[in-house]
């Protein structure tokens, strides 16, 4: 594990001495690039904004506890162990949530147990597609719910195959 | 987009009616704070990863990867724009290693670009991979379980690898076949 730490900083390194010695102007180059940062977060924001509000409703309101109790039988038949229904509902909602939700589910039945690993690969075979979709398709119409629909299949459809694995693996 | 949000805004509310008055206002105030956090920090991330590429770009480095993958990564979007290919391609391999908050910036742009040259599929593609996240390493969910004690924490490994990589798979196929209905 330790190497991994070394990717970041030698990718730097040797980007950097490659540009010096292609004779490219370093701080000019480097401010000219962080001069698209600012407007880049500023046309996202608006949809940010919006869809993390919604997000908080969604879960403080109770919906989302309503709704895994209700799927919690279909979920069960298909091999996901119950305890992490909740872990499977939230991740495609918020990123930290479930981050939270996925410590406390380690601490509650133990790191290594079968529950734990089903939460780990949870977690770890697909993303956060809300806040992609919305920093992603910030302001490019309403059309888009296609590729929603699928990413949301494809993820949980690893989840039932994550759980399978983590049977035996 | 506008469905969903009506359907979710209005179903919350009226929850919220019955069980907790107060709460709603409170919440929709924790979301707003969430975006402004989020937005700083993915400024931060962005003044970063943002001046780093400009380095990669100006010092031909990304011209010179980007005629490499370019046949191979030209097929998976069916775009012929070479620069948005790149961006998607870098994307992508930026999500693979685990480069926290370096994909972003580069699949915003490319995204931006497809979708300005009509390519909605190269954009569904993109999202889709981006959304089906095929990561080498797990680095957070390892680092979680070493700190809830686990015994070994890398043996997630093999599965998270195998189903990440059939969801990502299973993204991908399902956007190429859905393709025609447009």
């Amino acid at each position: 594990m330790k190497y991994v730490a070394l990717v970041i900083p030698l990718l730097f390194l040797a980007l950097f001495a490659y540009a010096l010695f292609k004779k490219v102007k370093l701080y000019d180059c480097f401010t000219a690039g962080i001069k698209e940062a600012a407007p880049l977060v500023l046309s996202l924001f608006p949809y940010l904004a919006a869809i993390l509000i919604l997000s908080e409703l969604f879960e403080q309101s109770g919906l989302s506890g309503y709704l895994t109790a209700f799927l919690a039988p279909a979920f069960r038949a298909l091999g996901i162990p119950p305890e992490i229904s909740k872990l499977v509902l939230l991740k495609p909602f918020s990123g930290s949530g479930s981050t939270a939700l996925l410590s406390e589910i380690l601490s509650a039945y133990g790191a290594d147990s079968y529950i734990a690993r089903c939460a780990c690969v949870a977690y770890g075979s697909s993303e956060t597609v809300f806040y992609i979709l919305a920093v992603y398709f910030a302001g490019i119409g309403k059309r888009r719910i296609r590729p929603v629909l699928i990413s949301l299949f494809a993820g949980f459809a690893s989840v039932v195959l994550g759980c399978f694995l983590c049977r035996f693996l | 987009m506008n469905a969903i949000f009506a359907i979710v805004f209005f179903a919350s509310a009226v929850l919220f009616l019955f069980t907790n008055p107060n709460g709603f206002l409170a919440a929709m105030l924790s979301g707003g704070e969430k975006a402004a956090t989020l937005s700083l920090s993915l400024l931060a991330v962005y003044c970063v990863w943002l001046g780093f590429f400009k380095v990669m770009e100006q010092s031909g480095l990304s011209g010179k990867l980007a005629g490499g993958v370019y046949p191979l990564a030209k097929r998976l979007f069916r775009s012929n724009d070479r620069e948005g290919v790149y961006l998607a391609s870098c994307n992508l391999s930026a999500n693979f290693l685990g480069l926290p908050g370096a994909p972003t910036p580069l699949g915003v742009k490319a995204v931006k670009r497809f979708t300005d040259a009509g390519n909605h599929y190269a954009a569904d593609m993109l999202f889709v991979l981006n959304a089906t996240s095929l990561q080498l390493l797990p680095t957070t969910v390892i680092a979680l379980r070493l700190a809830a004690g686990s015994a070994s924490a890398a043996d997630i490994f093999l599965p998270t690898l195998i189903s990440t990589l059939f969801c990502t798979l299973l993204g991908g196929i399902l956007v190429s076949l859905t393709r025609s209905r447009k």
